[in-house]
């Protein structure tokens, strides 16, 4: 059950890069995702804080990184 | 309604481009002509920039220099993609801009030059061709940036 | 071991009040305002306090700085200082009794009582832990950056040192975004009262019991083959984080992102100061001994995210499933909805919803007369157990930009029974209580 799982994610995970073509917006529709709140790493204080509380308190760590989404500027 | 476009952008901002006509668009501002075209015999920078923009706030101060600089023989022109316009004049007031603004809020003419960025910027010689185009505004790269205006300011008609 | 974060983004200041009033003093003026440094400030600073506490066990208060600066075209360096300090009184693993138990600290500093039906606490364990960091990131062609840091975080009992690298590249106009990064640290475990060997007997009486209860017998070898047999002082171990990930811009609104991430740790994983009841057909403590688990464990995780734009706020829904060769899996739901009140302001409700089984080897208490397993452990933070958090965030803009916001979350962790039979006396007694957490959080960002 969990390599199935994790044979899906991953088939997922190249799908999704070769499907992505078709998915997204012009680089000047990006105002919404160029917003402070839309990033994600937005609130990067609390995140690390909850990780911290839950890496100390559970069985389970991590899970989250922070690369693209935002304005795509430069 | 997306643009499909699926270019795969893996080239490096190769500045220089195939010579080709600059699409022509409206100019409504007060202190341009009617059109882009009405501008040929001089150098136009033309900058696509949006409120929420940071690397714009960059850009604004150099372009300012530069339309001073090159009074008479270069135009600048910043065309707003912001599809509110308080945001933009909010903008305005916190990076004062020297240079006429054109508003494109549905991204027309944006589409019509095929924006791989933000901002972007094209440089047209004095025949109306665009010469130069820039993906994302550099600061370490202003002086490069000025070689290409005044390169093109020396080309005859 | 969390992974770098890698931000591409330029944050953009929401405009706020006195931006506004200036833009209308414009108008009125027909001029133009000196240009304010308000927008191009340096460094980007993020200040928390937080207080989290338990209901009659661990209570800790954590302060973080968070400092960012551009040095110019996307060079984007990130410092992080965070101090905690932990006070209470956690789980030993030891089982609940119908009477008084007395149990010796580590170290031999004494001993403690436990009253009858209470689940059994030690709390030794104050501790103030302090954690450095630094992040450099910056692009490396057109389309993509990289990043790399370092982290080091220290307290009495406990060292530990990393490294980070990552690289991320854009396709399709920025649209979608894939990266990599690996992770590495080295941790020095230095328990008070030294390593206790595996399973090694730690001092106790069930009753009221004598002032001194002898030395904990764990940290003593009775070889007599001539060997060594003094306690280790520490020992260590080693992760390596694999991460890959991908960010797709769906439509105007809406960002998703999908990440595996491979773990492999390898050193001493047991907890040092745990132990495990062994109990009779009665239900009754005989012993207590120190627990002992795997010295390699292998995680694997899938994290899916999704943030949405909405005319008035954000909705952020993410689900995370982990699996490892502990057999501890879980899922996490965690989901957080920003409504934005007024131009400066925002309220932002949180839910979180945690699930978990047990690990392979754990069990509650050992029983008597059972040869002993290769590993066990009965701490419950391995154990089977669901919990979920529910909290309210308010923000609000200060001064010119800033931001002060304040926290509140309550966090509810309910262990399960794994399926373990309880004999004798254990039946009456509650033996998996649910821990309580209130979180308390303010934070200023300038």
């Amino acid at each position: 059950m969990k390599k199935t799982i994790m044979k899906f994610a991953v088939l997922l995970l190249a799908i999704q890069a070769i499907g992505c073509a078709s998915l997204g917006v012009e680089p000047w529709e990006r105002d919404l995702l160029a917003k402070d709140e839309m990033a994600l790493d937005a609130e990067g204080n609390d995140l690390g804080l909850d990780d911290h509380i839950y890496f100390s308190k559970e069985g389970t760590s991590g899970g989250r990184a922070f690369a693209g989404g935002g304005c795509g500027c430069n | 309604m997306l643009l499909c476009s699926v270019v795969l952008t893996t080239s490096v901002a190769a500045e220089s481009v195939p010579a080709s006509l600059a699409p022509n668009f409206a100019l409504n501002a007060p202190s341009l002509p009617a059109t882009l075209a009405d501008l040929k015999g001089k150098v136009v920078y033309v900058d696509f920039w949006a409120s929420w923009c940071k690397p714009c706030r960059k850009s604004f101060p150099w372009m300012n220099a530069m339309q001073e600089k090159f009074a008479g023989e270069l135009q600048v022109i910043a065309i707003n993609l912001d599809s509110e316009q308080h945001l933009a004049t909010e903008f305005l007031h916190k990076v004062p801009a020297s240079m006429p603004i054109v508003y494109d809020p549905e991204g027309v003419i944006a589409k019509q030059y095929q924006l791989l960025g933000m901002p972007s910027s094209y440089l047209i010689d004095k025949k109306g061709q665009v010469r130069f185009a820039h993906k994302g505004f550099f600061t370490e790269r202003s002086s490069q940036y000025e070689q290409e205006i005044l390169a093109l300011i020396q080309e005859s008609e | 071991m969390q992974l770098t974060k890698l931000t591409n983004l330029h944050t953009n200041k929401v405009p706020n009040i006195s931006a506004a009033l200036a833009a209308a003093t414009c108008a009125l003026l027909g001029t133009l305002p000196a240009q304010a440094a308000g927008p191009l400030e340096d460094w980007k600073i993020d200040t928390s306090l937080m207080y989290y506490g338990e209901t009659d066990r661990v209570s800790a208060i954590e302060t973080v700085i968070n400092a960012e600066k551009d040095f110019g075209d996307e060079h984007i360096f990130v410092g992080k200082f965070v101090v905690d300090a932990l006070t209470g009184a956690s789980a030993t693993g030891a089982v609940a009794q119908s009477t008084v138990q007395t149990v010796s600290r580590p170290s031999g500093a004494g001993t403690y009582q436990i009253a009858a039906g209470d689940t059994p606490l030690d709390d030794t364990f104050k501790d103030t832990r302090v954690q450095v960091s630094g992040q450099w990131t910056q692009p490396w062609s057109d389309n993509s950056r990289l990043s790399s840091g370092a982290q080091i975080s220290a307290e009495h009992d406990y060292f530990s040192a990393g490294i980070n690298s990552s690289y991320a590249y854009d396709l399709f106009n920025k649209n979608t975004t894939l990266s990599a990064g690996l992770a590495l640290s080295y941790d020095i475990i230095k328990p008070e009262g030294g390593i206790p060997l595996p399973f090694g007997l730690k001092s106790y009486s069930a009753g009221p019991g004598e002032d001194d209860v002898g030395d904990d017998d764990a940290y003593e070898n009775d070889d007599d083959d001539g060997i060594d047999a003094r306690r280790a002082d520490n020992d260590n171990k080693t992760t390596v984080d694999l991460l890959f990930g991908l960010t797709q811009v769906i439509n105007r609104r809406m960002l998703m992102q999908f990440n595996l991430g491979y773990s492999m740790v390898d050193g001493y994983s047991t907890d040092p100061y745990k132990v495990l009841s062994v109990v009779n057909g009665l239900g009754l403590t005989q012993q207590l001994l120190y627990e002992n688990r795997p010295d390699k464990r292998a995680k694997t995780f899938a994290f899916w995210q999704t943030k949405y734009a909405l005319n008035n706020g954000v909705a952020d829904i993410s689900y995370r499933y982990a699996s490892d060769d502990w057999d501890v899996n879980s899922h996490t739901i965690d989901s957080r909805l920003r409504i934005n009140v007024g131009d400066n302001s925002y309220i932002q409700p949180h839910l979180r919803y945690y699930q978990q089984s047990a690990a392979n080897f754990y069990q509650p208490f050992l029983i008597e007369g059972q040869s002993l397993p290769e590993f066990a452990t009965a701490d419950y933070r391995l154990g089977e157990m669901t919990a979920y958090t529910i909290g309210l965030k308010y923000g609000t803009q200060v001064n010119d930009g800033d931001e002060l916001s304040f926290r509140l979350e309550y966090y509810q962790q309910s262990p399960k029974n794994a399926g373990f039979a309880e004999p004798g006396s254990l039946q009456n007694l509650d033996l998996y209580p649910s821990i309580k957490a209130v979180i308390a959080q303010v934070n200023y960002r300038f």
